[in-house]
């Protein structure tokens, strides 16, 4: 090569060769990524208006869609805090302490449990039926998800307010048996299959008391809205103070709810379907990996989830308990009106921030904390302060944000509640757990039903 | 040591004793000959005066000459366990009655001294190995089955173990035949 | 299993490359064209528990041949609620138990046969490891044969320390039961509250005896050693609360309605059916028969203890429970009354280095956590027992589990087995 180019010609390779891995890298991607840059903002320029203009025209559809991200991106999050719930309380119950190793109080703990689950190998054992096997887990996985499209967080915040809300919601935590039952029969494993037909057998019995306990709270919200089905309004009618809760009006129908919500999702004391003294894990005995990992992330949706229908039906989700007198317009506060500005200010915020929080760490902490140390623990000390401030901020001046702390409240009580029956409580029998369904729990709601549309018929002649 | 029981055991079972009846501390011992089991352990539960209601125990022992089938039984009559040794079972062909019969709970105890001893019982419906492998072929309590490094009691003998390479005729069958083919001897 | 009926696949491709392969010399499948159908079935033949011979038994024939709906399921030997490594073949109707097949001798070592070739010194400690729970009643058990052979009067202070740390060790023992009975019906809470209450005791025998589990303790003619100050004051200490720990242990689950419902009812033995299987213990107490060792055929300084033997007439899994709650206040009074009337004295008498017992039998019983212990040894003049034989109540209690499940669901298994409290250690000795 040498010999045939000349000295200036063979410049650049011989600098080529001189490069290490990571250079040469650099080389290719800087380069790289100004052009794509570049073409990005040509495009934003010439395609941009056109597509906002189309956006704009669209605009339910766009909404459906960041709101389907915002919850999909949601539900790992919350099934990670309800994890390391389940684990701290049930530990508490136990007299154990419970994770106390990584994070503070070991509140990464779930986080460390999904990286694991995640490094895992993805085993598919012989003679399953992949297709159906590796499809399981999604189907279980995206039921749960798509159960929190209809769950008013807080006033406008909800994914989508259907008119069908509360059909849909049942409609979509059906769905959930069906995952179980494909998981059941394609693992090809005893356990799985009874595990995957008691699931059956159970969602579907639980199913009907579920659905007609809730036929109370509509009735009586009928009195009040048009629109009876949708989760919203459910909410809305309940606004006021605390005696306005569907609870106080409808206890017994409470109650059906709370129990058959608790074999809805598979939890203590209804948890046959994996139960592990009994079936090993049942539908989930032969997965691993990630697949098991959304097996274990949709339980603990359904958690959330029941938790919050459960806190948005009959406890006035997102309602304050009593008329809260102290709500402060902050509109300086917002964020448009500060444009550009943010741009500067988060960053300069954050430095001097850090240091200014370091800077105590150094002089309290002593020697015990390096100069790095002490930074990264003076910038987790500024965003829990600065956290703490917005959040005070939002939930004075925003009507979402108390709401949605609101809903938090009351959805977590429940979680815990939860947990605490998983503490507690031995396991029913399949039979036991069946006659149950349909021996108690049917007649007691078609009881309520009735008693309450014949006093809604009366009371309103 | 309850002498009574000496007594009344010598009326009922007269004939079917095979030597004295032996007290010593707490404990009565009768000696009988295998063929009679039935007829002894019926009689001892089943007389009035001796209600030898619970099998204590139930176990084989190789004396290096014969085989005993040796029962514990408990009565509420009497302060003493009796032990009933049916005694002089060849080592060749052991077997013996099932006392299945009479206590349900003997199957597993038979079983296990099949499994240990080879002793192979008449009338027990499921006797097969219990704690070996299906396929295993040696009956490891027997005497001439030494450990692999019990050099030591064995003078002169050195390692040995013995793989019984004929089963005592009429023992239901044991896998072994047909996975591994034991070679006949 | 999901039902797989091999579909006869008539695609032209399929069969063309199975041709070829059996053309080129490849494997020629018997009776179908399709691999596939071929692997499906030796799949099948792998996951199914039917053993690869031709049945021994005629009960084992009967078994293992499958009627109209009904599955196979392997419970075991590897399973959360198994205690151990037994393993259930349950022959399935839907979820209901048509009949069971246990197979024991996972976790075989030969003791007896061990036993026959060490010293009766070295006998104690092999015994100890079998029923891991209670390892002391298997010394008790081969002790007291022993000393009938040797003819040894034990002293009366050494008496007192085994009823002492015996009953100690019940206690340990029956707390785990209820901890582990709960856990297998699907309730997490007890076992951890049993678990903080066995330790107590465990750490209390440890600083007697000088080990957690395998205690080693009794000896022929004695005991290991006297008590000392910290073994006196761990006692006193959880003396003063045992009684009503116990008491809040036990309502954690006697009055849990699903738990109760969960166990009434459920594996009923009755009397006739206990005496017939030899089944002792608390099993047997639990179906109204009220045979304790310690009462029946007391050993060691029981006639001179207050006591009551608790009987209940049900014989189902919750019978046999409360037996178990019932039997540990008598064992807390018990060891009151040791500590009252505790004599002095020496706690070992004087015996040989190398004890040569006479030629004779003896059978030493003793009534353990799980009902009777009993050791058969016979002695033949030398420094090994001729044969030693061991009596393990749970080899005998865990006989009634083909005669208890069938007609009972699947979840039931465990509330039955659990309530029978095996211990796979002593099973398979």
């Amino acid at each position: 090569m040498r010999a045939g180019i000349g000295l200036a010609a063979s410049y650049p390779f011989r600098l080529w060769t001189r490069l290490t891995v990571r250079q040469r890298l650099g080389m290719i991607v800087i380069p790289a990524s100004v052009v794509a840059a570049l073409i990005t903002v040509l495009v934003i320029v010439l395609a941009g208006p056109p597509f906002l203009d189309f956006l704009n025209a669209n605009l339910p559809l766009v909404r459906f869609a960041v709101a389907a991200t915002a919850i999909l991106m949601l539900t790992i999050p919350t099934a990670f805090v309800l994890i390391y719930v389940e684990l701290k309380v049930i530990a508490r119950m136990n007299l154990r302490v419970g994770p106390n190793r990584v994070g503070p109080w070991g509140m990464a703990m779930s986080v460390i449990h999904g990286l694991k689950v995640l490094s895992k190998e993805d085993f598919t054992p012989t003679g399953t039926d992949v297709t159906v096997f590796t499809l399981a887990p999604v189907v279980t996985y995206m039921a749960s998800v798509m159960t929190l499209l209809v769950i008013p967080f807080a006033p406008g915040l909800v994914g989508q307010d259907l008119n069908i809300g509360l059909l849909y919601f049942f409609a979509m935590g059906g769905l959930t048996v069906l995952g179980l039952l494909m998981a059941g029969w394609s693992s090809f494993n005893k356990y799985s299959l009874l595990g995957g037909l008691r699931s059956a057998a159970q969602i579907i019995s639980y199913e009907i008391p579920l659905t007609l306990s809730v036929v109370g709270v509509i009735i009586l919200a009928s009195t009040k809205t048009a629109e009876t089905l949708s989760l919203n309004h459910i909410v809305l009618v309940q606004s006021g103070s605390m005696l306005d809760w569907f609870v106080f009006k409808q206890p017994l129908a409470f109650l059906i709810f709370f129990i058959a919500a608790t074999a809805e999702a598979n939890r203590t004391p209804f948890d046959m379907t994996e139960a592990d003294s009994e079936i090993v894990a049942g539908f989930a005995t032969e997965y691993s990996g990630m697949r098991f990992g959304f097996f274990f992330f949709a339980e603990y949706v359904n958690v959330f989830i029941v938790s919050a229908l459960a806190a948005t039906i009959f406890f006035g989700g997102w309602t304050a308990p009593f008329d809260w007198p102290w709500s402060y317009n902050l509109n300086w506060l917002h964020p448009g009106s500060l444009g550009l500005l943010w741009i500067g200010i988060v960053p300069t915020v954050l430095l001097f921030g850090s240091f200014f929080f370091a800077f105590f760490v150094r002089i309290f902490g002593g020697r015990a904390w390096g100069v790095w140390e002490s930074m990264g623990l003076g910038l987790i000390l500024l965003l829990v302060a600065l956290g703490g401030l917005v959040g005070l901020a939002g939930f004075i001046a925003f009507d979402w944000v108390q709401g949605l702390t609101w809903f938090m409240v009351k959805t977590y009580f429940f979680v815990i509640v939860f947990v605490w029956m998983r503490a507690t409580l031995p396991r029913v029998r399949v039979d036991q757990l069946m006659g149950f369904a349909w021996k108690w729990l049917l007649p007691a709601s078609l009881l309520n039903l009735f008693v309450t549309a014949t006093a809604v018929v009366l009371l309103n002649r | 040591m309850d002498l009574t029981l000496k007594t009344r055991l010598e009326a009922r079972l007269g004939d079917y004793l095979r030597g004295p009846v032996y007290q010593r501390r707490d404990e009565t011992e009768i000696r009988i000959e295998p063929d009679s089991v039935p007829d002894v352990l019926r009689i001892l539960r089943d007389a009035r005066d001796l209600r030898f209601e619970i099998l204590a125990d139930l176990a084989g022992v190789d004396t290096g000459d014969v085989m005993q089938v040796v029962y514990h039984l408990w009565s509420p009559m009497t302060t003493d366990w009796l032990r009933i040794i049916a005694d002089g079972i060849p080592r060749d062909d052991p077997r013996a009655p099932s006392a299945t019969f009479l206590w349900t709970g003997a199957e597993w105890l038979e079983r296990e001294a099949y499994d240990m001893f080879g002793i192979v019982f008449e009338g027990n419906r499921d006797l097969r190995r219990i704690f070996m492998p299906p396929d295993y072929t040696s009956f490891p309590l027997r005497k001439d089955f030494l450990l692999p490094d019990d050099a030591a009691r064995s003078t002169g003998a050195g390692v040995r173990q013995v793989e019984l390479g004929v089963r005592p005729t009429g023992a239901n069958g044991d896998a072994a035949d047909d996975i591994r083919r034991a070679p006949a001897s | 299993m999901p039902p797989r009926q091999p579909a006869p696949r008539k695609s032209k491709a399929r069969t063309t490359a199975a041709t070829d392969a059996a053309d080129a010399g490849g494997r020629q499948y018997a009776s179908t064209d399709d691999p596939r159908i071929m692997l499906d079935r030796q799949v099948g033949n792998l996951y199914e528990p039917i053993p690869p011979y031709p049945p021994r038994t005629e009960r084992e024939g009967e078994f293992y041949t499958l009627g109209d709906g009904e599955m196979f399921l392997n419970l075991g030997p590897h399973h959360p609620a198994t205690h151990g490594v037994l393993r259930l073949v349950l022959k399935l109707s839907g979820e209901q138990v048509v009949d069971v097949d246990p197979v024991l001798g996972y976790l075989h070592r030969g003791v007896e046969k061990i036993c026959e070739n060490s010293d009766y010194y070295h006998v104690l400690d092999q015994v100890d490891p079998l029923e891991y729970l209670s390892s002391l009643f298997q010394e008790w058990a081969a002790v007291l044969s022993f000393e009938k052979l040797v003819d040894v009067q034990v002293p009366r202070r050494a008496e007192y320390i085994r009823v002492l740390s015996g009953e100690l060790l019940r206690i340990a023992s029956h707390t785990l039961y209820m901890g582990f009975l709960a856990l297998d019906l699907g309730g997490l809470a007890p076992i951890l509250y049993s678990f903080i209450e066995r330790d107590e005791i465990v750490e209390m025998l440890a600083a007697l005896t000088g080990a957690r589990m395998l205690f080693n303790y009794y000896r022929i003619g004695g005991v290991n050693g006297d008590l000392n100050h910290e073994f006196m004051s761990r006692l006193g200490d959880w003396m003063s609360r045992a009684a009503g720990q116990t008491e809040a242990n036990a309502t954690l689950l006697n009055e849990n309605e699903i738990f109760v419902r969960r166990t009434r009812g459920v594996g009923v033995l009755d009397r006739a059916t206990a005496l017939q299987f030899g089944v002792t213990g608390g099993n047997l107490r639990a179906s109204g028969v009220p045979f304790d060792v310690r009462r029946a055929h007391p050993y060691s300084i029981y006639p001179e203890l207050e006591f009551n033997v608790p009987t209940r007439d049900e014989g189902d899994s919750l019978a046999r429970y409360l037996i178990r709650v019932d039997e540990i206040r008598e064992s807390i009074k018990i060891i009151d009354q040791c500590l009252n009337n505790m004599p002095d004295g020496p706690v070992m008498a004087k015996l040989p280095r190398l004890i040569r017992p006479r030629p004779g039998r003896s059978w030493g019983a003793v009534e353990g956590p799980r009902g009777m212990m009993g050791v058969y040894s016979i002695s033949d003049g030398s420094d090994q027992p001729f044969r030693f034989r061991i009596h393990d109540p749970s080899f005998v209690n865990l006989q009634t589990v083909p005669a208890l499940l069938p007609g009972n669901l699947l979840a039931d298994t465990m509330a039955i087995v659990a309530s029978l409290d095996p211990v796979l250690g002593g099973i398979d000795k």
